[in-house]
């Protein structure tokens, strides 16, 4: 039986990653902070308490190399990061010393205990950053515009340094936004989702959120954390991107999921005076809020997946409008007290 | 009068940046790291200026750096603390990663911190090794970076770092994409000083044999004297940006090594190949005043393998049209001058080591 070990198991694509490899047989390892962080993921997927949990923790060496030893597991996915780039902004020391110091000491202890390990970073869209409007492939240059993605782009080139220098199996899978009911709620997608479920349900009156003119690769996690994986299954070690090709703004998001929650939405003013407005009733349902800006803002991101559409025979399914239905229809769910099957 | 803040005061950069602003009048402010063995060699004829004043400290304390730059309040802050060896950080990738890497970010955010960030003007020193696996000949600041090492890995970060501190809070931080740049200052474990050391030795009978590794990398080298003015004047431009720093020439090591052996009056001659190739005397002229036991015929490189690295840079060449144009900077000194100058200053450091040593002095430290 294969051994996998995931660092960041409990978040949302350490769970779905944990579902399909859990459900293809693996013994499955996973490591994540202290205390109950993200196990109700576990449970709304029925895989609560089948994931072994080891302590890892990717700001300390000792307990990597320990973990690695104890485990010796076939596969190693790092999804463990500070994730957030808002967050990245104000903390940038923390956001490196995990997202990019604490890669650096994962290699090293693959590199040292277990070599013959394959290895998948979660390397991101936000690495090409402003490189303009054209669809991103694994040829264009990068262009990193907040201390998040500067963190990621070191651990992306240390991973190609230890699949070039040492011959590990490293491969980045340079993902585009993906998101699903899982998602965590400080993001913009799983926010605006959970808001138009409430609203609907008179449980909010409006939500806040940053530029709405933001355009995103948007797929669904499920569909992604497939792809991870088969870049691990290749006869050679590679990167990867994993997108769907189209761009949709915050904006028609927001639409979207607000139509899937019964509640047509007209948009007036505009700036950071733009709002959104229920077209029944004229209640502002959607503000403006400078606090959601970022200093420095990505415009556009659209990723070109042939690469892995021809090596890996992978495909998005979920499209955009669906996806968004999804979301809204969990929450709607969850809010009910009903069974989500994410 | 400007103030400086210089990082890695103590060594080649440092110390050349050190001296030039302080004959621009500059009050120059350095970082040095507290250790049990003597590091002041490069900048001790400097110590007793009134201008120059050093503090311990660390790029991986960030309290210690905010706590400085508080105090100083500089004009500019030259990064150029780092952990400056290749080879190393594929042993040290962590540590390589904290200083060069987050290190930048600390100067950074203290700077912003602290309210400095219209004030403080910032040099970040980044470095052709960026460039590694190249995707094009020459390499100017357009071309993609490919690193081959956990130290280029880190010095991207570094680059990219400073860039979204410019772009995220409007700060003056620029890199400089400096190619190898040499002198007599240069560290005894870099390739060209490596060289230079060990030619002198082995003309006193001192060393037998220069130990290599990779003898056919190509690059592109300056006189570090040269590019400290660089480092200058990107800082002095109305507008922050990034240049790449470099003579546009490029040499290989092996090419080094006989231009040295050169100008210590041995003539190199090759044979074998790979890991077997081997670099004789194929004639020696007698320098004045210098005896040697030297012969032709005598070994005096060879390769070790130990000093490959796990993923080599093989060819690095710089085009440095956009420094010229801008900064209307160029490079003064030639390989030849600069090898010349190495070369000579090192026998002089043999000669006096050889002759402490005859006495029964033993052998003197170098820096």
């Amino acid at each position: 039986m294969k051994k996998a070990l995931i660092t960041g198991y409990r978040g949302q694509d350490g769970s779905y990653l944990s579902q399909l490899l859990l459900a293809k047989g693996y013994d499955v390892y996973g490591a994540d902070r202290a205390g109950d962080t993200g196990l109700w993921r576990m449970r709304e997927l029925g895989i609560e308490g089948k994931v072994k949990e080891v302590s890892l923790d990717l700001l300390e060496s000792t307990n990597i190399n320990y973990a690695l030893a104890k485990v010796k597991p076939d596969e190693i996915y790092n999804f463990a990061a500070q994730s957030f780039v808002g967050i990245s902004f104000d903390q940038p020391v923390l956001t490196a010393e995990i997202n990019a110091v604490g890669v650096a000491r994962l290699l090293e202890g693959v590199r040292q205990a277990r070599p013959q390990a394959r290895f998948f970073q979660a390397s991101t869209a936000e690495l090409f950053g402003s490189m303009g409007s054209a669809q991103k492939n694994e040829t264009t240059d990068f262009h990193p515009r907040s201390p998040y993605a500067v963190s990621k782009l070191y651990a992306h080139w240390l991973t190609v340094n230890y699949r070039q220098a040492h011959g590990l199996y490293a491969c980045n899978g340079i993902l585009f936004n993906h998101e699903s009911p899982l998602r965590g709620e400080e993001f913009v997608t799983r926010k605006i989702a959970a808001a138009a479920a409430r609203i609907k349900k008179g449980q909010l009156e409006k939500v806040a959120v940053g530029n709405l003119d933001a355009l995103r690769d948007w797929g669904y996690a499920r569909e992604y954390v497939e792809g991870m994986w088969l870049m691990l299954q290749q006869p050679k070690a590679d990167d990867y991107i994993l997108a769907t090709g189209e761009t949709h703004s915050v904006r028609e998001f927001i639409e979207t999921a607000f139509a899937a929650a019964g509640i047509k939405l007209e948009w007036k003013g505009r700036g950071l005076a733009e709002k959104g407005v229920d077209a029944k009733n004229g209640k502002v349902r959607v503000e403006v809020s400078k606090a959601f800006y970022r200093p420095a803002d990505v415009k556009e991101l659209v990723g070109d997946a042939n690469k892995a559409r021809k090596l890996l025979g992978w495909a998005p399914k979920t499209k955009f409008n669906d996806l968004a239905a999804l979301m809204v229809d969990a929450e709607t769910k969850r809010l009910e007290g009903k069974k989500v099957k994410p | 009068m400007k103030k400086a803040l210089i990082t890695g005061i103590t060594g080649q950069d440092g110390s050349y940046l050190a001296e030039f602003l302080l004959n621009k009048g500059y009050e120059v402010h350095g970082i040095r790291r507290r250790s049990a063995s003597f590091n002041m060699a490069r900048i001790s004829h400097l110590a007793k200026n009134p201008k120059f004043k050093l503090h311990f400290g660390d790029l991986t304390d960030s309290t210690n750096l905010t706590r400085i730059i508080a105090e100083v309040k500089p004009d500019e802050i030259y990064n150029l603390g780092a952990q400056s060896h290749v080879a190393v950080s594929f042993d040290e990738p962590e540590y390589t990663a904290d200083c060069d890497g987050l290190g930048t970010m600390r100067l950074l955010e203290s700077v912003r911190l602290l309210g400095l960030a219209k004030k403080t003007r910032i040099y970040q020193a980044s470095t052709s090794e960026l460039y590694g696996k190249v995707r094009e000949i020459p390499q100017s600041e357009t071309t993609p970076f490919h690193p081959r090492s956990p130290y280029g890995v880190a010095k991207m970060y570094g680059f990219w770092i400073t860039i979204n501190y410019r772009e995220s809070y409007g700060m003056f931080a620029c890199s400089g994409i400096l190619f190898n740049h040499e002198s007599p200052l240069r560290g005894d474990e870099f390739v060209t000083r490596k060289i230079t050391r060990a030619l002198g030795r082995i003309l006193l009978g001192d060393q037998d044999c220069l130990y290599m590794g990779n003898m056919n990398s190509l690059r592109d080298w300056g006189h570090a004297r040269d590019y400290v003015k660089a480092m200058w004047l990107i800082l002095q431009q109305r507008k922050p940006e990034d240049f790449v720093i470099a003579t546009g020439k490029q040499y290989s090591v092996r090419k080094f090594i006989e231009l040295a052996a050169a100008e210590v009056g041995i003539t190199v001659g090759w044979k074998g190949k790979g890991v077997a190739e081997t670099g004789y005397v194929k004639a020696v002229r007698p320098l004045p005043g210098i005896e040697t036991e030297l012969k032709k015929g005598d070994i005096i490189v060879r390769i070790d393998p130990k000093f490959y690295r796990p993923a080599e840079v093989e060819t690095l060449l710089g085009n440095p049209a956009k420094a010229k144009r801008v900064l209307g900077w160029k490079p003064e000194t030639s390989f030849e001058e600069l090898v010349s100058e190495m070369a000579a200053s090192d026998l002089k450091l043999a000669l006096s080591e050889h002759m402490l040593r005859k006495h029964g002095f033993g052998a003197v430290k170098s820096c």
